[in-house]
């Protein structure tokens, strides 16, 4: 399946997200207008939900890109780990609807 | 240290990423100083933030058909329309030790130098975190910052003569975006120097060369040939190529 899903992050900028999943999350792709260095690092965040269960909880899924963030020195400006694990499961609900229809 | 000040002159989109990214590799190996600069975009373009899809972002089929550019930038933040009579640019390439630790800090002093230059011309600008500065609430410009080994690149623009109709010909602007801000068109949030003051576009570079050279030492300056060749390798190598410019 395939979903999408943006949010303005209050007080924050815009997060974008594609994401392919079926039980599994296979590949997410995250567009903005937020900042995060250094930039190259982006796909470390998108990396660490590939082969992630899509119903694990948003919590939990925030955690696991905080991790990330940490373990690569990225510092996020105008999103947070919050708001790209909630955007990342409101892609997999609104995928999950348009498969349903 | 003294810092090396480029006038400003008219200057295509691949080129001007070229330059920044030139100057930081001199800059970083020591052959440049610290350097400000100055340009408009001739012809105009759209330049996008780093994490933002072309595609989403932009009307690419109304840019071609205005013989407006299109280039994806090495700093985050959003998509700018540059209009090539309607703004100033500018760019300041430092090692890190020069500015403020924090990127958020560093963000508030190079504004001030903007913030300096519009107070000298009659214009009350307040920077607004995190990378915007206002006047009356409105953004007058907009500013993005990276930082790679140790040498920060900062660029932004301030919004002079905007052609608004043409902002939103070409950039495809979200509902989403504007959504938390409480108003119905992206025209309320945006204003321009000549909405203050009657100074030509000139005048408005004067006038910002004048808020970012303050309490520095410098010298007026060119790029070295080194950087010029460099400029151009990185223009057509990366910043022309769709490679580059559709990777998201």
């Amino acid at each position: 399946m395939e979903g999408s899903a943006k949010q303005k992050v209050p007080g924050g900028k815009l997060i974008s997200v594609r994401i392919s999943f079926d039980t599994l999350i296979s590949r997410v792709e995250i567009t903005g207008d937020f900042f995060l260095h250094p930039e190259e690092a982006l796909s470390c965040i998108e990396g660490s939900m590939a082969g992630v269960k899509a119903d694990e909880p948003e919590q939990e899924m925030a955690a696991r890109v905080r991790s990330a963030a940490e373990s690569h020195g990225i510092e996020m400006i105008g999103i947070t780990p919050e708001a790209v694990a909630s955007t990342v499961k409101m892609a997999i609900r609104n995928g999950m609807e348009s498969n349903k229809a | 240290m003294e810092w090396r000040v480029i006038k400003l002159r008219p200057i295509g989109a691949y080129m001007n990423m070229g330059i920044d990214e030139a100057v930081m590799e001199s800059v970083r190996d020591g052959r440049a100083d610290p350097t400000i600069r100055f340009y408009t975009w001739n012809p105009s373009a759209v330049s996008i933030g780093r994490f933002q899809s072309m595609r989403e972002e932009v009307n690419i089929g109304r840019c071609k058909e205005l013989g407006v550019d299109c280039v994806r930038r090495i700093t985050g933040g959003g998509a700018v329309y540059h209009d090539r009579n309607g703004e100033v640019t500018y760019s300041v390439i430092a090692p890190e030790r020069l500015l403020p630790k924090g990127i958020r800090e560093s963000y508030r002093e190079i504004c001030g130098w903007v913030i300096s230059g519009l107070a000298s011309i009659g214009i009350r600008a307040e920077f607004a975190p995190i990378n915007d500065i206002t006047v009356n609430g409105k953004k007058i410009s907009g500013n993005a910052q990276t930082r790679k080994d140790g040498i920060v690149l900062q660029h932004g623009t301030i919004l002079y003569d905007l052609d608004i109709k043409a902002m939103f010909g070409v950039l495809n602007v979200s509902r989403e975006k504007i959504s938390d801000k409480a108003i119905k068109s992206v025209e309320e949030r945006v204003t321009r120097v000549l909405d203050y003051s009657s100074v030509s576009q000139n005048g408005l570079y004067l006038a910002l060369l004048s808020g970012f050279v303050r309490n520095k030492e410098y010298k007026m300056g060119e790029l070295t040939a080194d950087e010029a060749s460099r400029s151009e390798e990185l223009a057509g190598s990366v910043y022309r190529s769709d490679q580059w410019n559709f990777s998201r």
